[in-house]
This record gives C-alpha cells, structure tokens and sequence, in this order.
C-alpha cells in the first residue's frame, strides 16, 4: 500500500511538471496551428538564463522565476511575427513549414547553447534543493512538490484569464475558429503574438524547475519535446482541459510502468497507449481537441 | 501599427541573425583545424579522431579529445612520430559522431574518403564504435578506441579495430568483489542500468558478480536514457537493498544521487563505474558523491612513466595546464592509443601516408606490440571473447573522497580501506 502511495504521489509530481508546459504548447498549437519542436529548448534557455542570474546575482533561482517568465514572454513575443512569416510563405504548406522552421530554430538554439556554454552539466541550486517533505510516511522532494503546487497554481491563473477575461474569451474564439473569430472583429495576429508570448514565458519558467531537479545542459529539453507532444496528442489538439488530463496521465503511467512492470518499457507503453488514444480517440481522451 | 510592426520583426531578426553568426563563427574556430586539403604527398601523418562532440554524450566525448590531443601535442613538441631516420608530425582531424551510431558511421566514411586519414582514434561511446567499426573493415582503416568498453565490439572480431581499455565485463566487477571480502558484506543488491552498449554491459556485471558473491539482487532495470529516476529509487528504497549499483554516465549517475538524497534513500553504499571520476559528477554533487564506489584500470596517482610523457604525474600536470582537468582512465586510455599507433608505424617503418598495403602492416604490427606506457602495459588479445582489446590491465576498485579517485581494493594494491557502510548523505 505505502509503495502504491508512493507510487502515485511521484506520478502527480511528475505529471505536475509536464502540465504547464502542455498547456502553453497546448493552446499556442491551437491558435496559432504551428507545432513548435523548439519547445525543448525554451525549456533549456529558461534554465541556463536562472542558472545564469543566480550566478552573478546569488539570488534564489525560485525568486527568479518571475522575472524569467517576462523575460522570456518578451522574447516569444518579439519573435513570433518572423514564425508568423516563414509560415505565410505563398505557395507551402503552412504545417510543414512551421515543422521544418522550428526544427531548424531547436538545433540551432541547442547548437548555440553547447557553443556558448560548453558540454559540462551544471547544477541549479535552490532553497528548496536539499529538503523533501513527509505526506503520510510518504517521502516527496520539496522542490517536485514545488514544482507541482506552482503548476497547478499558474495553470490556474492562465484558465481564470482564457475564460473570465475578454482577451481570454478571444484567445479562446481564435483557437475554435480563426476565421469566424476574424469576421467578429479579433485581429488574428495580435492574439498569435499575444499567445505565443504565453507560451515562451510559461515554458522557460517552467525550466527553471527541470533544471533544479535534474540538471542544467543544452541538451536537457530534448525529452520534453516527446513528451509534449505526447500530451498535446493524448489531450486533444489545442484543448486546455486535455493537456492538463493527459499531463496527470503521463506522469501516472511513468510513474506506474517505472515500478510495477519495469522502467525498460516505460516509453514502449506510453506511445503504445499514445497510439490507441489516436486510432480511438482521435479528438483526445476528453474528446474535446479537433 | 504596420510600421511598428517590422521594426519589430526587424529587432527580432536583427537578434536572430546575431545568434546565427555568434554560432557560425565558432563552429569554424573549432574546426578549423580539420580543413586541410588532401594531397597525395605529405609530410605528416594525418590522424582522424571520431567522438562525440555534441549530443547525449559530447561530456564524454571532450574527455576523449582531452586525451588525443594531449597525445598530439606530446609527439609533436618531441619532433613526431620517428620512422626510420626521420619523424613526422601529426595533425589531428575531427569528426563528430554526435553521439549517434549512424552519424557516427557517417563521419568514419568522411573521414576515410575525403580526408584519407592514416589511422583513426576511436570514439567515446561503445555504440557508435560497433557502428563505426565495420566501415573500418570496409575500407582497411585501423582505429584504436581510448574508451568504449562494451564487451560486445570484441566479441565481433573487427579486424581494424582496437581498444586501450579493458571491457567493462573484466572491470565492473571489481567494486562488489571487493566489498564482499569485507567483514561485513552487503546482502542485498539493487541494480539499476541504461540501456546502451556499455552501460548496460555495466549492470549484467554487478548482476552477475552480485549473484557470484553469493548477494541477492533484489531489483535489476535497464531503462532507456532519459529516464526519470525517481519512481524507480523510490520503489528500490522499498526494497531496502544494501547497494545501489547503477550502470550509466556521469549525468544519469549525478541525478541517481540527486534523487536518493532528495528521496530520503541511503543504503549502505552506491556502486557505479564510470563517470564518477569526472569533475562535473565531483562539482555537482560535492559531498554527496563522497564515497561512491568505482571502477578504474588508471588513476592519476600510479607510479608508472614512459618516454613520451614521462610520469603519470606529469602527465596530471599537462592536463591540468592545458585543459584545467585532472585525468581520468578514459582520458588516459586516450592517450596512450597514440603511443601504441607510434610504436607500431616505427616497427613497420611506415611514412605518411599510408598505402592499403601498409595499413593492412599496422595492424599486423599492432597485434605484436607488446609496450610498457604511462597508462600500463599494451598488448591487445589476439583470439578470444576480447579480440583486440587491451585486456592486461587490472581492474582498481575506486571510493570518492573529497573529488579524490581512492584505490580501495583490490587488497595487493589499495592505498586505504574501503569504507562501508558509508555515512549517510546528511552525516557528513
């Protein structure tokens, strides 16, 4: 019984991780209908930029959170309109154009990393690093707990924004209908910019934490790329409840294959079960993706 | 608003192209050296070197460059590489595998076709060595390999290929034999493995030597890389084993400790092999990688010397001049691939370059030699499950202390005994 608690608290603090990043990538793919492969490597520029300022500031990395989060919305946002172009290319194939240029964007951004900073793996240090937590003689890393209670927390506050605020509501309207949203009088590129800045501010945040529980390297976000696609697919395209099911489910299923049936099959049975979800559920497991 | 906007996009692309040219201007520094065209005659011995120089393993891979070019620049400041009367400089060529079997394979075949390398020093990994090996067949290139130690590229019987390491199934069981000669062996073992070539070579042999020694091994996972530990360490602290053995690199090998600790999980000692000795897993983890046990075939304070670099401590000293880094069994193993290759092109009295006839002499040559080096003796099997591996050295049982490789067994040759059980994570 213990193990079996154990078992499922590590799943929902896995999962915790995978569900901010999958509700930005999540929702950026339904607005703006571009996969973005680099999602790895905002992970991994998230990181490097805490490991960074904490080095010449010796503030917290936690504390820098929010600072990284604006920094980085700043970034997408004034880097999304040059997607928005490759993408508009006349004559090409808008999907395959987004895949190739932010396949192209993710090598070069893991190229420059490993050219700037070198191979060696680096250690992010927080408060939280040295303490874990007992839940009922269940024993919890302070900083995965961290990492899930904040998730939840900014999942929470992004879901109040998409349906309590009007810019929300118009978020969501270009995600349903893009078309239909432009004919009410939504400029299209604005809520793109606008969604794509979400995005990049919630993902490299979010590296903040990877980096302090695992380690900081260039690359470090390669395994989160999988996964979120992983989440998106299971979770229904550009479905904001979904991605956040399927994050909770990836962890749990990590978490459960890893200790019950043996961590060599962890990945077989996940994109096994990826696969069914797509030849049965095609619309995701809440079937509210498209 | 138009206007506002492609200032935007054009502040946008002006930093894009910044990042662009930043990466374009070093990728060219770096190599540079490797642009030489190739000409039928030269003076010089043309050496290409296949690592891992970006990827999973690049930390890795830069341990093995650190070992080839100090073996270059050695041979170089004494004149070069001395056939007959004369020496030859050599100039080393890179190529990255980047960490993948396929580019691995790739790169050799670059190597071999348009640059018409000599002779080649092999990767760091096992897995783009068994990819790199058959294009050397194909071709009649020799390569010796200062680090891959799957036992599984010489069960394959390469003709071309060689390596300066022992392979892990003659090494990885040193550690647990060693505790088990203590008073108070470990019981129960848990071992944990990555699933490529040598690490998980790596966890078979602390199975297998577990079981010989009479332990019971309650949990044995090879896993694929990228893993995370966490669910695993947490079902093994429910285990309660005795020794967490673990086959990896240095990252997978940081975040085990990482995540025991983190996890409250401390058992009576953490076996690993290599990668311990790396100044990332020392920095990273300070204390909380003190007492981890290892393998080690070299250790930077052996009392063995040659003529090419003198003693290993001046060997230490080199390395840490040149690249701030105290060397390690891989870098070593590098090293002295060089001194092999050397002594066999004098014994064939080969000059650059080299003709398929001659390459075919190298090998025949380097089956032969037999030389004393700052790294051990070099004399590579010729039949057997270690074809053409340098299986002569013995296997150090190895515990950290203070980012220091202690030799702790086996009893003829350690320097301290070993600790065991080890004080836990917060006792130290």
């Amino acid at each position: 019984m213990g193990l079996f608690m154990q078992t499922t608290v590590n799943g929902i603090l896995i999962g915790g991780i995978f569900i901010t990043i999958a509700v930005g990538f999540s929702i950026s793919y339904g607005v703006m209908h571009i996969v973005d492969f680099a999602v790895g490597e905002w992970i991994m520029l998230g990181a490097f930029t805490a490991f960074w300022l904490n080095q010449y500031t010796k503030i917290d990395p936690l504390l820098l959170i929010p600072f990284i989060a604006l920094f980085f919305a700043l970034v997408g946002y004034l880097f999304q309109p040059i997607i928005q172009k490759v993408v508009n290319i006349k004559h090409r194939s808008a999907a395959m154009m987004a895949l190739a240029f932010t396949f192209g964007l993710s090598t070069l951004l893991r190229g420059s990393a490993l050219t700037l900073w070198g191979f060696n793996n680096r250690n992010l240090v927080t408060m939280l690093s040295e303490m874990n937590v007992n839940l009922f003689g269940i024993t919890v890393p302070a900083i995965r707990a961290a990492a899930t209670v904040f998730s939840i927390f900014v999942t929470a506050a992004f879901a109040f924004f998409l349906y309590r605020t009007k810019t929300g509501i118009t978020i969501r309207a270009a995600a349903e209908d893009k078309t239909v949203a432009g004919l009410m009088g939504i400029d299209g590129h604005r809520i793109s910019r606008l969604v794509y800045a979400i995005y990049v501010g919630l993902t490299a945040m979010s590296g903040v934490f990877i980096g302090s529980i695992f380690s900081v390297f260039p690359d470090m976000g390669l395994r989160y790329t999988a996964f979120a696609f992983f989440v998106v697919v299971a979770g229904g395209m550009g479905s904001f409840s979904g991605a956040i099911v399927a994050g909770l489910l990836l962890g749990l299923i990590s978490s459960f294959v890893s200790v019950y049936v043996g961590g060599a099959y962890v990945f077989l049975i996940l994109f096994f079960i990826l696969y069914l979800i797509l030849v049965f559920l095609p619309k995701g497991i809440l079937g509210k993706g498209w | 608003m138009f206007k506002k906007l492609s200032i935007m996009r054009g502040l946008a692309l002006l930093a894009i192209s910044g990042l662009f040219l930043s990466l374009v201007g070093c990728g060219s520094a770096s190599t540079g050296a490797g642009s030489g065209a190739s000409t039928e005659a030269r003076d010089y011995y043309k050496v290409g070197v296949i690592t891992s120089l970006s990827g999973a393993e690049v930390y890795g891979g830069n341990v093995t460059k650190y070992g080839y070019e100090l073996w270059a620049d050695a041979v170089n400041k004494k004149g070069g590489i001395k056939v007959g009367d004369k020496s030859y400089q050599v100039k080393l060529i890179y190529a990255d595998d980047q960490s993948d079997p396929t580019a691995g394979a790739n790169a050799a075949e670059r190597l071999i076709t348009s640059e018409k390398v000599d002779f080649i020093l092999g990767p760091y990994t096992s897995g783009v060595t068994k990819a790199v090996a058959p294009i050397l067949d194909k071709y009649k290139v020799p390569m010796i390999t200062g680090s891959a130690e799957s036992p599984t590229i010489w069960t394959q019987k390469f003709a071309y290929t060689f390596g300066t390491i022992p392979a892990a199934d003659l090494t990885a069981n040193s550690p647990l034999d060693t505790l088990a000669k203590l008073p108070n062996p470990p019981k129960t073992v848990a071992v944990l493995g990555v699933n490529d070539a040598f690490s998980k070579a790596v966890a078979e042999a602390f199975k297998a030597s577990a079981e010989k020694k009479g332990m019971k091994v309650v949990k044995y996972d090879v896993v694929p890389a990228g893993t995370d530990f966490t669910p695993l360490i947490s079902a093994i602290k429910q285990l309660n084993p005795d020794v967490l053995a673990v086959g990896g690199h240095e990252t997978e090998h940081m975040q085990v400790i990482k995540g025991s600790k983190s996890l409250g999980f401390m058992p009576k000692a953490f076996v690993m092999h290599y990668g311990i000795t790396t100044p990332d897993f020392i920095k990273n983890t300070g204390k909380d990688g003190d007492y981890v046990y290892g393998a080690a075939v070299w250790t930077p304070d052996l009392k063995l010397k040659d003529d090419l670099f003198g003693t290993v401590q001046d060997y230490v000293k080199a390395s840490k001049e040149k690249f701030n880094a105290v060397p390690d069994y891989t870098q070593a193993g590098c090293s002295a691939t060089g001194e092999a290759f050397s002594a066999a092109l004098a014994k064939i009295g080969a000059k650059p370059p080299l003709s398929e006839q001659q390459r075919e002499q190298l090998v025949k040559a380097l089956e032969q030699i037999d030389i004393q080096t700052f790294y051990g003796p070099i004399k590579f099997a010729t039949d057997g499950n270690w074809y053409h591996d340098n299986v002569g050295l013995k296997a150090l049982t190895i515990q950290m202390l203070n980012g220091d490789q202690l030799v702790v067994g086996p009893n003829d040759m350690k320097a301290k005994d070993p600790v065991y059980p080890v004080p836990a994570f917060n006792a130290r």
